[in-house]
């Protein structure tokens, strides 16, 4: 009895907190004024259009519209939805982030193939951008203002979270390479970019809540989907799917490490 | 046969904030494809901006602009349903002109 | 009354364990759910270029997953292995810094996209990318401490050559478990390549060596 007594403060006591350590101030410097002039003028946000456009139009086989698609708050309903993600959906009985959610409604909804989707959500530099980017970032737009919050409720969302904890620490291939080596310090950077520091609250943050961003060598939105793969590229790793449970997971770490954040889309990145 | 331009017109107490997106090649002239060969010289020569007719801004640009150029522009004593017209020319004589209409901001 | 408070906690623990007690899931659940999403979320040009997801023992160590402290007996063991795994090239460990010198600065080599493995004529050394090298160069990383007037600082002998060989072909025989890749023993550059860093961090005339 006085174990069950201990055994369920343990469990309260454990279940209170999520959180990491106290943020760094980063010191401002010439880049980092640049950087600002630029993300004060994004061109990022001229593709909210095209992706307000491509969701309430009827596209696909179908010729279907997005509106009954339904990212955790109920069909159609985008306020605050990407806030929540990612989360367990039950239709699909697993966790989705907002890429793989979307991808979903555009294949059910739609009647769009899986295969094409994925071919070109990823839309090359200098182009007009993919629909997949567009809609993307329209329907997290929806969310700008509110606070990064997703569930953990559900047995399937611990479990995410927690895979994606474990695969931000795991290392392979011939750099040894896990997220954290070059994420889990303060004020490193490669070459003369910046890194943000993820395993601390306001580096975690920045992540949740300036994707999907205008990349700006590429003229184009890219997405988290897109950021994760690049990644795994230049660590020397297979390439990651698009809407993977790897990339679910990942992402369901970070927006945890960074929830609280104020959601502003698009970010702007180099 | 040229892409729209991305126009948005937000009003800011009495400034029209104005961003522009043009969908242009902005070929410095100095590039090689893969073959080797030089890649035509192709950019943005001209640029005007009017407000409800008024011309805003003329701007003559060079090669040294890059490739889908962004510009931002304020303009000072707009209201909202003011036209603004944005029109570019470039070196090989192409042409055009987009419009947008000045929004409350939202 | 003790009966009744137990009954109630009979009641109550399923809640609790259900709404989110911290146990679940532990640490080996995490473990099989995460790898089985690398083994079914990657793809690649060949099962080879597929098995670098395959983590050998020291990584598995090494993948420390928070504040997760190394042990002395794990710390000992990749230690161990990483000294069994050097192998030094046929000629002198020490060689043109000339070459070094374009390696270290060489970000590119072996990387997967599109379905096509990156091939260029030999992987860059990457040093860049991480470490401060010459002196007056900005466009350098800082996740590894500076190697500016590295062969300054320790001259340019067998011995140091011997250890500079080692730490970059596997650093981990120095510091098990550190950011630095072990580009030796992984693969990534061949022991020649890495004759000609070693010359570029010691060599007197060497950029790296040099007064800005």
């Amino acid at each position: 009895m006085r174990m069950n007594r201990g055994f369920a403060a343990a469990c309260l006591a454990c279940c209170a907190t999520w959180g990491t350590v106290a943020a760094q101030d980063k010191a401002g410097d010439g880049l980092a004024i640049g950087r600002q002039m630029l993300a004060e003028d994004n061109p990022g946000e001229l593709w909210i259009e095209q992706g307000k456009a491509l969701f309430h139009g009827l596209h696909g086989p179908r010729k279907a519209s997005l509106e009954r698609c339904d990212f955790g708050m109920g069909p159609g309903k985008l306020e605050g939805a990407a806030a929540q993600l990612p989360r367990y959906f039950a239709d699909t009985d697993k966790v989705q982030d907002l890429e793989s959610r979307l991808l979903t409604c555009m294949v059910q909804i739609q009647g769009f193939q899986h295969e094409d989707i994925v071919k070109r959500a990823v839309s090359p530099a200098g182009s007009n951008g993919s629909d997949v980017e567009a809609l993307a970032l329209y329907i997290t737009s929806r969310s700008n203002g509110m606070k990064m919050n997703p569930p953990l409720s559900h047995v399937k969302e611990r479990e995410t979270y927690k895979a994606g904890e474990y695969l931000f620490f795991r290392r392979s291939g011939q750099t040894d390479f896990g997220c954290v080596q070059c994420h889990g310090e303060a004020n490193k950077r490669i070459r003369l970019q910046d890194l943000l520091h993820m395993t601390d609250k306001k580096g975690a943050q920045e992540v949740a809540s300036t994707w999907p961003a205008y990349r700006g060598g590429h003229y184009v939105i890219r997405t988290m989907q897109w950021r994760l793969y690049d990644c795994f590229w230049q660590m020397r790793l297979p390439e990651l799917k698009y809407g993977s449970d790897t990339s679910i997971a990942l992402i369901s770490y970070l927006h945890h490490q960074g929830s609280g954040v104020m959601i502003k889309v698009p970010g702007f990145k180099r | 046969m040229s892409e729209p331009m991305r126009i948005r017109a937000t009003l800011q107490g009495d400034t029209a904030d104005v961003r522009v997106l043009m969908l242009h090649p902005m070929e410095t002239g100095q590039r090689r494809d893969g073959k080797g060969q030089i890649v035509p010289l192709h950019f943005i020569q001209s640029v005007l901006i009017t407000h409800n007719g008024r011309t805003v801004l003329d701007a003559q640009w060079s090669q040294a602009v890059s490739r889908n150029p962004f510009l931002g522009v304020r303009i000072k004593g707009a209201k909202v349903g003011d036209k603004i017209s944005v029109t570019w020319t470039d070196n090989k004589g192409d042409k055009r002109t987009d419009e947008a209409t000045v929004a409350a901001a939202s | 009354m003790r009966k009744s408070w137990m009954k109630g906690m009979l009641l109550f623990a399923p809640a609790l364990i259900a709404v989110g007690c911290a146990s679940y899931p532990d640490e080996a659940t995490t473990r099989g759910l995460a790898e089985k999403m690398v083994s079914t979320d990657f793809t690649a040009p060949t099962p080879a270029l597929l098995n670098r997801l395959v983590q050998d023992r020291s990584q598995q160590i090494c993948s420390k997953i928070a504040d997760a402290k190394l042990t002395q007996e794990e710390a000992a063991e990749v230690v161990k292995l990483a000294r069994a795994s050097i192998r030094y090239p046929s000629g002198g460990l020490v060689g043109d810094w000339k070459i070094g010198d374009k390696l270290a600065h060489n970000g590119a080599g072996s990387r997967i996209q599109r379905g096509q493995l990156e091939k260029r004529k030999e992987n860059g050394g990457l040093c860049q990318n991480c470490h401060a090298l010459a002196p007056g160069e900005i466009n350098v990383g800082n996740i590894g401490p500076s190697l500016t007037g590295y062969g300054t600082q320790r001259g340019n002998s067998e011995p140091v050559a011997k250890l500079t060989y080692e730490r970059i072909y596997n650093g981990w025989a120095y510091a098990p478990c550190s950011n630095m890749p072990r580009l030796g023993a992984t693969g990534h550059l061949t022991p020649e390549q890495i004759t000609h860093l070693v010359a570029y961090l010691i060599d007197p005339q060497s950029p790296i060596n040099q007064k800005k």
